[in-house]
């Protein structure tokens, strides 16, 4: 019954592992061939390949674990997707219902452990409920702010010899659920008198507005307003990053330009994005003299760090059609003509302290390979069109600044959590969603052992993905805060020589390993990599241990105050 | 810091009391006192069937009162988070009512 109403859901894909608990759903996949599963290595890499799989289609991923340890080891990977949004449903095997609450072998509160890090759960306590509630779980997982939910099901919930009447609801009717999809049209007339007054306004769009497919209207209303627009790192995408008016990623290691410009801004539009810490830094000093327009589809995100002048709640989507519908009626009265002052200093902003593209042009052996350099030739081989997943740290924030997305869904990193572990497996969810496109992860050897008994996966699946792995001996991001805020004292951040030989372990899981330590060697071996297309080729690549991250917003102040480099500041 | 009062309207459904203990816990409120009773008396709550367009029944609902002491941008913070929650059907302070997502300038709890 279980699996018929997920085939009546639409779902093709499962990512699992079995367990005691969850052994008569197991034999009912075995028992059918509509939808597939996929057997991962460990649990972690089934809810981050189900969130792989669910940024690049914008389905819901579907995980599939056993109780007590399978369900605890799922956490990290619901955990990363409820802090970025992600539709998800992980259905749980439980111990049978006489056993629960007695300690049983393998008995875990599943409900309680996940509760604060989902959007909604079910337990089934009747089998005959298993149709509504697979219905309300995906409702509830792809409407509104979407999110993960959790269907706990007891082991005699899907007892074989007991049979049902079977019927799947067309529609998930929760009472108590409402989210907001159209906007409310004086919100919108508010918005768009701000628009047509603002005389720097930017526009700042993050993850929501992915999540709310919102490209085309994102699109077509700057096509009317010609704004500078700035993207957070959940949101990159949403606006191709090679147009004109495009600043680059702000925040934390946001370019310069986007920064500045967020800073001085007399109007900011907020779309789908939620003002964390690492997009304001200090919210008492955050662009001072900005109205603020903000567009989302979660009223508990609207004001609760920066106070909104004017709050749209609705699909972001559907409230910026209604913006472009209203500012059409009000052509007149738009003059994209007097933001050229402010272009003009924006251009100022860009081409004193922009990214430095040109990095890669000096390659000799004299020089350490540089991480941006690696980002950049990765770029420029792919032609941009790839996939990228990442973990977290130095690298992340590299490949989000040196890789421009131009389309939305193709940059999958955990923005929120901050998951280590979470690239390749990642990677492996894009992969089976689109086999034929270039799926590459950019990863450092410290993210990548966290996750990295999924390369079995990968083979028993044959998945040709490309790996990155940004190597730099270290775990990067930790020693650049150290050397910056704890005088160079690295506390347990560098692994004194124990890394292993990847090369050899990409080769023993049966893939390609191509390792580069020279500046002369690496445009050709990523090129050989590349090259390979049905293979999964590790690249192990050697990078200076000494580079940091920048720009980076001096901690605790405005979005203007940056340090640019090791000695440089704003 | 005043003291407020919170007044839910909820599902009567297991799980649904710890999760909004569990989101003033999570979030770093504090609860001063709690309060549940199951609703018998539906007559009051006529206006919530009417927009929910249902009929509760008998051991349906609960009503949950929580008293605890905040800033007023808190409390409109704790209101949304709890109008979050699935199984919240409405919430009230002295001001504003969010019934099943909709947002009304009057406690009608």
């Amino acid at each position: 019954m279980l699996m018929r109403a997920l085939h009546d859901e639409g779902v093709e894909l499962i990512f699992g592992y079995p367990g005691g608990a969850a052994l008569h759903i197991y034999d009912a996949i075995f028992r059918q061939d509509k939808i597939d599963h996929i057997l991962v290595r460990h649990e972690q890499g089934a809810t981050h390949a189900a969130d792989g799989y669910a940024r690049a289609t914008g389905k819901p991923g579907v995980v599939l674990v056993t109780s007590g340890p399978g369900a605890t080891n799922a956490i990290t990977g619901i955990a990363t997707a409820f802090m970025d949004s992600i539709p998800m449903v992980v259905i749980s095997g439980q111990v049978a219902s006489h056993l629960i609450g007695t300690d049983a072998f393998q008995e875990t509160d599943m409900i309680g452990i996940s509760r604060p890090v989902v959007k909604h759960s079910y337990t089934v306590f009747d089998a005959q409920d298993i149709p509504k509630i697979i219905k309300e779980a995906f409702y509830v997982a792809t409407s509104g702010r979407p999110g993960p939910v959790v269907i706990d099901i007891p082991k005699d919930m899907t007892a074989p010899d007991k049979l049902y009447d079977y019927e799947y609801p067309e529609k998930a009717n929760i009472r108590s659920y409402n989210p907001p999809i159209e906007p409310e049209q004086n919100q919108i007339e508010r918005a768009v008198a701000a628009i047509i007054s603002a005389n720097k306004p930017v526009i700042y769009a993050g993850g929501g507005a992915i999540a709310s497919n919102a490209f085309k209207e994102l699109f077509e209303l700057n096509e009317i307003l010609d704004a500078p627009i700035t993207n957070t790192l959940m949101g990159l995408g949403i606006y191709p990053a090679t147009h004109k008016r495009f600043l680059g990623m702000l925040g934390m290691h946001g370019t310069y330009q986007a920064n500045m410009a967020m800073h001085n801004a007399d109007l900011i539009i907020a779309i789908g994005a939620r003002f964390d810490d690492r997009i304001t830094n200090n919210p008492s000093k955050f662009s001072p003299d900005a109205k603020i327009i903000h567009l989302d589809v979660d009223h508990s995100s609207v004001s609760k760090i920066i106070e909104a002048d004017i709050a749209v709640f609705g699909q972001v989507k559907n409230s910026l059609e209604a913006i472009i519908k209203t500012l059409k009626n009000n052509l007149d009265d738009y003059d994209s003509e007097r933001l050229k002052p402010w272009h003009s200093q924006i251009a100022e902003w860009r081409s004193s302290h922009g990214l430095n593209y040109e990095l890669y042009k000096d390659e000799s052996d004299n020089n350490s390979i540089l991480p941006q350099a690696v980002v950049q030739h990765v770029y420029n081989i792919t032609k941009g069109e790839a996939y990228v997943t990442s973990d977290v740290g130095q690298h992340q924030m590299f490949a989000a600044q040196y890789y421009h997305f131009d389309k939305p869904r193709k940059w999958i990193n955990s923005g929120g959590l901050g998951t280590m572990g979470f690239g390749l497996p990642a990677a492996m969810g894009v992969k089976f969603a689109f086999p034929n496109e270039e799926v590459v992860c950019i990863t450092g050897e410290g993210s990548i052992q966290m996750c990295i008994q999924e390369l079995s996966t990968c083979f028993q699946y044959n998945l040709p993905i490309k790996i990155i792995n940004i190597n730099n001996e270290a775990l990067g991001m930790v020693k650049q805060w150290q050397d910056m805020n704890y005088g160079g004292r690295h506390s347990e951040s560098t692994y004194q020589n124990s890394l292993p030989d990847f090369i050899k372990l990409a080769e023993s899981y049966g893939h390609v390993g191509i390792k580069i330590e020279k500046n002369s060697e690496l445009k050709e071996s990523l090129e050989k990599a590349f090259s390979m297309k049905d293979k999964l080729v590790f690249v192990d690549v050697y990078v200076d241990p000494s580079e940091h991250v920048y720009p980076m917003l001096v901690a605790n102040d405005s979005l203007e105050n940056m340090w640019l480099s090791k000695d440089k500041k704003t | 810091m005043i003291k407020r009062k919170l007044i839910m309207i909820m599902e009567n459904k297991p799980g649904a009391l710890v999760r909004v203990v569990g989101l003033f816990h999570q979030r770093g409120y504090n609860i001063e006192t709690l309060h549940v009773d199951p609703v018998t008396d539906f007559s009051r709550y006529k206006f919530i069937e009417e927009k929910l367009e249902t009929k509760f029944k008998e051991n349906e609902i609960s009503r949950l009162t929580i008293t605890t002491f905040v800033s007023d941008s808190l409390m409109r913070q704790i209101l949304r988070q709890l109008n979050k929650l699935i199984d919240v059907i409405a919430v009230s302070n002295e001001e504003t009512t969010y019934l099943k997502g909709v947002l009304l300038d009057e406690n009608l709890l």
